[in-house]
């Protein structure tokens, strides 16, 4: 890895730990100004599909992207948000009567195993990343989500935004009332 | 109650069911006692039809806690079989879906048509004696019936007809089924999630509970808002037959179109407010299929008896998976008008899964108070305390243009007749006919 990389890697890491941090802060507003103006917020849903026997012995017979339905017409993802349906998340937290709010979500985000791929576009990197999200609700209701985002993040005037973020579950039947959540 | 009083079911749900005691969701032997003779005794819905379309396709699913297949045979029939190997039990299918000729057991690789009949028994070449396949073949569902396309099963073999089991429901049914000139299709695999709640909190809500809406869910409806004016003077809970429930808005004749469209409400138009061609189109044309009265009718929340639902405005079916008396796996599918053009099922969508399922912000809500109703319903020294579920007591009755008994969207007459078929089902030992 040249010098450069490894500045890029610091870059994007502290990105992706400034992002954990206010989202554990619930600083949901400052959170807001990190994503791009046109993000594309996508959570496909996962199952578990017939194998293709032909694919037998290789590696494309696990392939992870024939478990996801990643939007399109012909599936159901769970989550496909833009800038508006974020930020209407968002505000709701503020609000003296949104539920699931409250009381307000206790979270500790891991982010992990960042790899970097340098697109084309210079001015674009695609982003690999793990994490771990605990989500503590009402007294003992805890919940683990694990899983893994694959964003574009835009340099925007010097700036990193994400500015699409494709988040992927680890379960088949989902374990935890809610995946509205900031992932 | 004292100790050592027998407990009846009238103890769980009184004369009227404007009482409902707090064990109906917690109990135990209710729960088991609900599998027996709610689970294994009504027709339960499985899949719709466009889930299934070329011999060999099948998907797994529940009947309460059993594992079920439901495949279109190589004979051209819908077979749907307990998904439990005949030799010691195992699945025999592992995927959520797919095409398959047979099944092949992991155990000892005993293996399976997707009809269900037991097809080789790889040891039967060392055996004097093998067994004889022909009466090993997976425990089979012994009804089927569908109507318009969605497919329910039973095992009761003795149930009456689906047609006669949904009776002026289907009028209800019709309004979202029978709307589009191609009919409805199911999109992708169900979403699936655990909620700590009794499975019946999911059913009771989704059967006809619309004025919750701009209570709990007051963060993102206004009590003031057009919406909910229009809930509140022209709601309607409609119960055509006890269990079964249908809450919509029935508009006044001269109602603009828009209005009275199916669908043009929601974030869906403002992601896309070409939809609104589509669906004025089919408003045209929907008298035709659904009569002038029907064509009226705006649907908010529907079920089904005992555990399906569909919600409206949000495209989606649902079916409360019973996991013990305190866990429901809540599945829930997203739906659309075939003949619509991509862009608009698209948008459609939006209405589904930001509001609905398990990322849905409406929804969220709602899975918070019943899974807090679950806990309440556990507290030891409220025990005494039954639920009051008589709002709109004596409120309901015939109506000049609905089937069944119809009540103001405020009016628990819905419930009050789910816990009384309850009732009469969980007390009736000649249902039992399964062995
Ligand atoms: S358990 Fe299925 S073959 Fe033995
Ligand atoms: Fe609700």
């Amino acid at each position: 890895m040249s010098t450069i990389d490894i500045q890029l890697q610091h870059r994007i890491e502290q990105f992706y730990y400034r992002e954990a941090a206010l989202l554990d802060k619930r600083e949901y507003q400052q959170w807001l100004l990190m994503l791009a103006e046109d993000i594309h917020y996508v959570m496909p849903s996962r199952y578990s599909p017939q194998r293709d026997i032909e694919k037998r012995g290789q590696e494309s017979f696990l392939a992870l992207k024939d478990e996801l339905e990643s939007p399109s017409p012909a599936t159901a993802p769970m989550r496909e948000e833009n800038i508006f349906t974020i930020a209407l998340r968002a505000d709701r937290a503020y609000k003296t009567n949104a539920w699931g709010f409250n009381p307000p979500a206790r979270t500790r985000r891991i982010v992990g195993n960042v790899m970097i791929e340098v697109s084309e576009n210079e001015k674009e990197y695609s982003v690999n990343s793990n994490f771990i999200l605990y989500y503590s609700r009402h007294r003992n209701d805890n919940f683990i989500y694990s899983g893994q985002r694959n964003d574009t993040l835009r340099d925007y005037d010097g700036q990193l935004v994400v500015a699409r973020r494709e988040v992927i579950l680890d379960w088949n039947v989902i374990e935890a009332p809610s995946v509205g959540l900031f992932f | 109650m004292a100790t050592g009083h027998h407990f009846t079911v009238s103890d769980y749900v009184n004369d009227d069911a404007s009482y409902i005691h707090r064990g109906v969701f917690t109990d135990e032997r209710v729960y088991r006692r609900e599998l027996e003779r709610i689970f294994s005794c009504n027709w339960l819905y499985l899949c719709h039809e466009s889930q299934l379309q070329k011999a060999g396709d099948f998907l797994t699913t529940f009947m309460g806690e059993t594992p079920i297949i439901v495949a279109l045979g190589h004979d051209g029939k819908l077979h749907a079989s307990i998904n439990s190997c005949r030799h010691r039990g195992l699945p025999v299918c592992r995927t959520d879906s797919g095409n398959a000729k047979r099944f092949v057991c992991p155990y000892h690789n005993w293996s399976y048509t997707v009809e269900g009949e037991l097809s080789a028994v790889p040891q039967e070449k060392y055996l004097q004696n093998p067994p004889d396949k022909s009466s090993l073949g997976l425990k089979k569902v012994p009804r089927l019936e569908s109507y318009r396309g969605l497919i329910f099963g039973s095992f009761n073999e003795h149930i009456e007809s689906l047609d006669d089991y949904l009776g002026d429901q289907k009028f209800y049914l019709d309004l979202y089924f029978n709307r589009f000139p191609e009919g409805i299709e199911v999109i992708g695999e169900p979403h699936k999630w655990l909620l700590n709640a009794n499975w019946k909190l999911p059913v009771e809500n989704q059967l006809g509970d619309v004025a919750h809406g701009p209570y709990l869910h007051n963060s993102l409806i206004e009590k003031d808002s057009d919406a909910v004016h229009e809930i509140n003077n022209h709601g309607l809970n409609c119960v055509a037959k006890a269990g079964h429930g249908a809450a919509l808005r029935f508009m006044p004749e001269d109602s603009d179109p828009k209005d009275i469209a199916w669908g043009l409400e929601g974030f869906g138009m403002v992601m896309n407010p070409g939809m609104e061609q589509y669906l004025l189109e089919v408003q045209k044309s929907a008298a035709s299929r659904i009569g002038e009265i029907g064509a009226r009718c705006k649907g908010l929340t529907f079920g089904v008896y005992p555990n399906l639902s569909f919600l409206w405005s949000n495209s989606t079916l649902r079916v409360s998976h019973p996991r013990g008396p305190g866990q429901v796996e809540y599945w829930s599918w997203w739906v659309v008008p075939k003949d619509a053009p991509d862009d608009v099922k698209e948008a459609l969508r939006i209405n589904y899964n930001l509001l609905f399922g398990p990322a849905g912000m409406l929804e969220e809500e709602d899975s918070e108070a019943w899974t807090q109703q679950y806990i309440g319903s556990r507290i030891p020294d409220a025990r005494d305390q039954r639920y009051y579920y008589g709002m709109g007591l004596g409120e309901d009755g015939n109506h000049p243009d609905l089937p069944g008994l119809v009540g103001s969207c405020f009016n628990e007459h819905y419930a009050r007749q789910f816990y009384l078929r309850w009732r009469d089902e969980m007390d009736d030992i000649d249902k039992i006919n399964v062995e």
